[in-house]
């Protein structure tokens, strides 16, 4: 077993060799570079679904706005004054960053973790592709509650999809992934334009007079579609900034920022979150109400742009699996030594691919995502404490590394403790993280400072 | 190759894009017409924006 974990590990740190030095000065990107960074991302075909929920939700116009503006804000600061510091001053991904902190067994498990919740993003991105053909082959999007296929048509359908998908992904056309970057600015005016273009079916006037009350009465009118539950302006502004929860409070954009000459260029973040999440969020908003509050992203596709929004929706699904394959293959690599690249991805884009059948993963996006961002988020806790509160109360830092532990224990106690916390408290789902972050770190502190006056692990 | 000459047909395209959308909107064309100029505008925008980053990487090699 301990050859074993050894030969896990080593296996590991070869995939991520390359950046395991700090980044040394002269690779430090300027903030433009930043700010073009961001802006190509956070616009995925997951868009198309998370502002139509909301709709479906009954959000109400002015809670979405609010909630959107200060949710979104809430992320940008996490990013500024989480993330961005302790990759500035590290130089380092969360990966090695960790490795250090919790020791390479930690490491391992929340690699195989994050893989896992990968696929099902992934998964996700696939059924709400195979919503756009599927609208040329007459086959039915599941209902809002369906958990298992409706069809054989649904089946058949996203197995192609996600066929196609990996077999891009295992081939790894470098011209294929250069194409994806001229997506990304297209499927941004492709929400915008369907938007526009679904607004006089809602009967708003050419001059704009009545598009706030059209917004209110017609798109965010505060009534829930039956079987969904009803949110408000605190789960609006939560869910916008736990969206990205794993990247800043969970700290794995600290890949990105390591290229940072500055922590304040985690402001940069607001040049994707707001177009994405915020604009993006509001025009899906539109076009489910203006198809009759019907979450089917391929019939809201087409509608609104024709053809050309079939085609976007599809893009959007495949430039962003594609990459979120290839993360989940990068992760999966470490428990599969000596196998190839190709291998790993096929075996990571058949589980996306069988899990993409599930409608349950796309139609409960919202909770999975919440689950997402709360599953990775005690690692960042711990992270925190050990980069700012351990010199604060000279706790010794680094002690994984300094004495070769495979495993940190309290590291990964806290983590399990709490997910288990969190799972339990009675509060809505969206609000958990918050107090769980605070747990984590309150809990990690106590539970390094008690071993270090025992002097023991 | 000086890649303003691609940049500026593509970032053209890309503003097309909008400009259909909106007349639609304004009630100035149909919604037939809005969705045809929005794929040939989709496309031009293809077209240039991969001459375009491919010109702007061979300068960099």
């Amino acid at each position: 077993m301990a050859s074993r974990l050894a030969a896990l590990t080593l296996q590991m740190d070869k995939l991520y060799e390359f950046d395991r030095v700090p980044v040394s000065e002269d690779k430090l990107q300027p903030g433009g570079k930043f700010a073009g960074l961001f802006a190509g991302e956070h616009v995925a075909a997951t868009e198309f679904v998370i502002g139509a929920f909301f709709v479906l939700h009954g959000v109400g116009a002015r809670d979405l706005l609010l909630g959107l503006f200060f949710g979104n804000l809430l992320a940008v600061l996490s990013w500024t004054f989480i993330c961005a510091p302790i990759a500035v001053r590290t130089r380092l991904t969360l990966y090695w960053y960790l490795r250090k902190i919790a020791g390479p067994g930690v490491t391992f498990i929340y690699n195989i973790a994050n893989a896992f919740l990968y696929c099902i993003l992934a998964g996700a991105m696939i059924s709400v592709s195979a919503t756009a053909i599927g609208l040329a082959f007459g086959i039915k999007v599941p209902a809002l509650d369906a958990v298992l296929p409706n069809s054989v048509g649904w089946v058949v359908l996203t197995f192609a999809i996600g066929t196609a998908f990996t077999t891009l992904a295992v081939l790894g056309f470098e011209k294929l992934s250069r194409f994806a970057e001229v997506c990304s600015p297209w499927i941004f005016v492709v929400f915008i334009a369907g938007a526009v273009a679904m607004l006089p079916r809602l009967g708003v006037h050419p001059n704009l007079d009545n598009l706030w009350d059209v917004a209110k009465t017609k798109i965010w009118n505060g009534v829930a579609v039956a079987g969904q539950e009803k949110l408000g302006f605190a789960q609006v502004l939560f869910f916008a900034w736990f969206c990205n929860l794993a990247m800043h409070v969970g700290l794995s954009d600290m890949a990105l920022f390591r290229y940072a000459k500055k922590w304040t260029y985690g402001l940069f973040t607001a040049f994707g979150v707001y177009p994405g999440h915020l604009l993006a969020w509001i025009c899906s908003g539109v076009m489910v109400a203006a198809i009759g509050r019907e979450m089917d992203p391929g019939r809201m596709a087409f509608e609104a742009a024709g053809l050309a929004g079939t085609f976007g929706l599809l893009l959007a699904g495949w430039t962003t699996a594609n990459p979120t394959l290839y993360r989940a293959g990068l992760a999966l690599q470490t428990v599969t030594p000596n196998w190839p690249r190709w291998k790993i991805t096929l075996v990571a884009g058949a589980a996306t691919t069988v899990l993409s059948c599930f409608p349950v993963f796309f139609l409960k996006l919202l909770d999975y995502v919440a689950i997402y961002g709360l599953v990775l988020m005690p690692i960042g806790a711990v992270v925190f404490a050990e980069h700012w509160i351990f010199p604060l109360l000279r706790i010794e830092q680094y002690m994984a590394e300094k004495r070769g532990w495979t495993f940190n224990w309290s590291a990964l106690i806290v983590w399990l403790g709490t997910l288990v916390i969190c799972f339990s408290l009675p509060l809505h789902l969206y609000f958990r993280w918050l107090p769980g972050w605070f747990i984590a770190i309150a809990s990690y502190t106590a539970l390094r400072a008690s071993r270090k006056m025992e002097g023991v692990r | 190759m000086k890649t303003w000459i691609l940049a500026v047909p593509a970032l053209l395209s890309l503003a097309m894009c909008l400009v259909s959308p909106a007349l639609f909107f304004a009630g100035k064309i149909s919604e037939r017409s809005y969705r045809l100029a929005f794929l040939l505008t989709s496309i031009a925008w293809f077209v240039f924006a991969i001459l375009w980053a491919a010109a702007a990487r061979r300068n960099k090699e």
